[in-house]
């Protein structure tokens, strides 16, 4: 972002962050514990086999003025990161170092006393969130006019509907004016209408070089709106870089695990926290096979702005083989958000040098839209570990949706008023852009 | 302790508002509202009165009684009602403590200061229940600032201790409040100090000055008492004193133990 403050916002280092599991009996405090412990002065130690550890040394710097989001499965340590970066939490060892005043969009409307009204309880909110009495009142009238509520500021915030109190909250709560905002998946408040007015809210933020912080499972938000991403997995940053490629190495590494639980009916995706497959990445020269090139081409063999769903579609890999093996190609589809839209693999048999290998599609029969495509190759069996990714797009055909069959519309026997039986035949054939009707028999 | 106090006053205004909100949240929605702050004392000196004198039939000569007991009662209602506010003060929020980064120690705070102001807007219904009596009040009310002073100060150091360990050990609250009970009765609200008999070789003086020691609330109440009912200066300055040490010490300990805990706090309430 041009003009963006120099220097870092936030820094993480080696952060450890455990937490003891209670439901052991035996670590059930008691008073006498408490009174050992209160008498000795001693932090509480956790035991190695009672402890959990959600973040397991975390390094990050985020650099003043970005806007970082934060993807990774659910219980990969997340949460707990931006608790930590709050100061809510403390680190079990590391230190977290934040510049500026920070704010957080954690939960909405902290401290919200549903028998106050809308005014008393802005009041009361913002100065939680750390604003001075002044400051508050300063911006009550911005933060009411935001809210949209009307007359319903002078109600008790009781009577309000769930939507009016999030408006409110998150009105109080983007008035806080931070130097670093943190947002943990509340982007999409209220009706379209108010979710509209609170993204431009969040790009105000942006272009006033404000640092955003943004926890979330929409990668499409990562993708279009953070500059960067940190992808965190089993408690530690497994990939930090530009949103795209992040969120791209998230999705193909999820497609990949997904994959993995089909076929040994155990997914690395059903544990909770659990990093995902693949997580070291292997040194490159540790690989026999390795793919050089991915081109996704039409009959003509040209690369292509858009593809036809009518068209076969042909993907090339251009591959490299050291010593001789067994290798097995590998070619996932998959939708712009992520979805596997099929997985196909091919046993080439042995293998030395370098060659191609096409796929090809006889009918492409994808709807129109965005795909990517994700090959990898691997020789002897061994662990897939580089991958080649391709995107393509399709032109838009009649219908929607991600695929495209091949389809017929019929009429069957029509029983008329009159009693004569008619047999009338709608079939609808499409090609890209048209519909034509085809045998009409009365 | 320094900090702590000292982070405290820089979060003035939190602590203001919420003291202000608990207030106002307290009573709103009911009848009679801000009453209730006076109707409770009253009934409760009410029934004393009626068990202690009119049933159990004390000697006569105790003048006033139903004045004697209220003006030790609001101050032990102050205490007892910080205690057992402020116990649970850390461990109930925790829709603050998990969700914003938040100041721990004001919300044992909010509690003691809460009643704080319910106990100064007591005074004056301790006045007027005096002009019945016939107590007409006496430049002696200026002793009543340096004996508040103690007694606040005595009252948050407890809470703080009390807020903190609570977070971990949650039968606290239940030992808190039998505790509260029991020691309302060894506290002289319904007897006068003066009524403390000679204990074992002590001589009568000696063993006030040892319940006093054990019980910080008794020269705190008795204080009270000094001001209102017996109109003169507080009598027994050793025993203030000694609570005024007491309470130091004890912010010295609370406020340690606070700030080694409180950034456990948001894990474990």
């Amino acid at each position: 972002m041009s003009g963006a403050p120099r220097g870092d916002a936030v820094v993480i280092t080696d952060v450890v962050k455990a937490f003891k599991k209670t439901s052991r009996r035996t670590e059930i405090t008691t008073f006498k514990s408490e009174l050992v412990r209160l008498l000795t002065f001693k932090r509480k130690l956790i035991e190695p086999s009672t402890r959990i550890e959600a973040l397991k040394g975390v390094n990050l710097r985020i650099p003043k003025g970005s806007t970082v989001g934060v993807i990774g499965r659910n219980g990969s340590g997340k949460s707990t990161l931006l608790k930590l970066m709050t100061g809510i939490y403390a680190p079990t060892s590391g230190t977290v170092k934040v510049e500026g005043r920070i704010s957080a969009l954690l939960e909405l409307g902290a401290g919200f006393h549903p028998d106050f009204t809308g005014r008393e309880n802005i009041l009361i909110n913002g100065i939680i969130l750390g604003m001075s009495r002044n400051e508050v009142k300063d911006r009550v009238p911005a933060i009411i006019e935001f809210a949209e509520l009307g007359d319903f500021i002078d109600e008790p915030v009781r009577t309000y509907s769930s939507g009016m109190f999030m408006r409110l909250a998150f009105a109080v709560a983007t008035h806080v004016d931070p130097e670093v905002l943190i947002i943990d998946e509340i982007l999409s408040v209220g009706d379209e209408h108010f979710s509209r007015k609170s993204q431009a809210r969040m790009n105000e933020f942006r272009s006033a070089g404000k640092t955003i912080v943004l926890v979330t499972h929409d990668l499409g938000t990562v993708e279009r709106w953070c500059d960067s991403a940190a992808w965190i997995d089993g408690g530690k940053v497994r990939m930090f870089g530009r949103s795209e490629e992040v969120v791209r190495e998230y999705r193909r590494a999820v497609a990949a695990a997904e994959a993995e639980g089909e076929k040994t009916g155990h997914s690395a995706l059903s544990e909770p926290g659990l990093a995902l497959p693949g997580e070291a990445p292997a040194p490159p020269e540790a690989s026999n096979a390795t793919l050089s090139g991915i081109r996704v081409l039409d009959t003509a063999g040209a690369q292509r702005e858009l593809h036809a769903s009518e068209q076969p579609l042909i993907v090339e890999l251009a591959y490299a083989v050291e010593r001789r093996a067994a290798v097995k190609f590998v070619i996932d589809v998959m939708s712009a958000d992520g979805r596997l839209l099929f997985s196909t693999d091919f046993h080439a048999g042995e293998l030395v040098g370098e060659g191609t290998v096409r796929l090809e599609l006889a009918r492409l029969g994808l709807g129109g839209g965005a795909y990517e495509i994700f090959a990898s190759a691997s020789a002897n069996g061994e662990k897939v570990i580089q991958v080649t990714r391709s995107g393509f797009n399709v032109a838009p055909s009649h219908g929607h949706g991600l695929m495209r069959p091949e389809l017929k519309w019929q009429l069957g026997a029509v029983q008329l008023a009159g009693g004569a039986q008619v047999a009338a035949t709608h079939a609808v054939a499409e090609t890209n852009q048209q519909t034509s009707l085809l045998g009409k028999t009365s | 302790m320094i900090r702590n106090l000292s982070e405290l006053y820089q979060y003035r205004a939190l602590l203001m508002a919420l003291s202000v909100r608990e207030l106002r949240a307290r009573y709103r929605a009911s009848v009679l509202g801000f009453l209730w702050t006076f109707l409770n004392p009253t009934l409760s000196m009410f029934v004393y009165w009626l068990v202690f004198q009119v049933v159990m039939v004390r000697s006569g000569s105790f003048r006033a009684f139903p004045y004697f007991i209220f003006s030790g009662l609001l101050p032990w209602i102050f205490f007892s009602s910080s205690m057992l506010g402020g116990t649970t003060s850390v461990s109930d929020r925790r829709d603050l403590l998990t969700k914003v980064r938040f100041p721990a120690q004001v919300l044992p705070a909010t509690v003691v200061l809460t009643n704080l102001i319910n106990l100064l807007l007591s005074v004056p219904l301790l006045i007027g229940l005096g002009l019945v009596f016939g107590f007409v009040p006496t430049w002696h009310l200026v002793f009543l600032l340096p004996v508040l002073l103690v007694q606040t100060f005595f009252t948050l150091a407890v809470s703080y201790l009390l807020a903190a360990l609570n977070v971990a050990f949650r039968d606290l609250q239940h030992i808190v409040a039998s505790v509260i009970q029991l020691a309302f009765f060894l506290t002289p609200i319904l007897w006068p100090m003066s009524q403390i008999p000679a204990l074992g070789s002590l001589t009568q003086g000696e063993s006030r000055q040892l319940v006093g020691a054990l019980n910080p609330m008794a020269p705190l109440v008795n204080a009270w008492q000094d001001i209102f009912y017996n109109q003169q200066i507080p009598s027994d300055w050793t025993g203030l004193g000694i609570v005024a040490v007491e309470a130091l010490l004890i912010m010295l300990v609370s406020t340690a133990v606070f700030e080694r805990r409180r950034e456990e706090f948001a894990e474990l309430v």
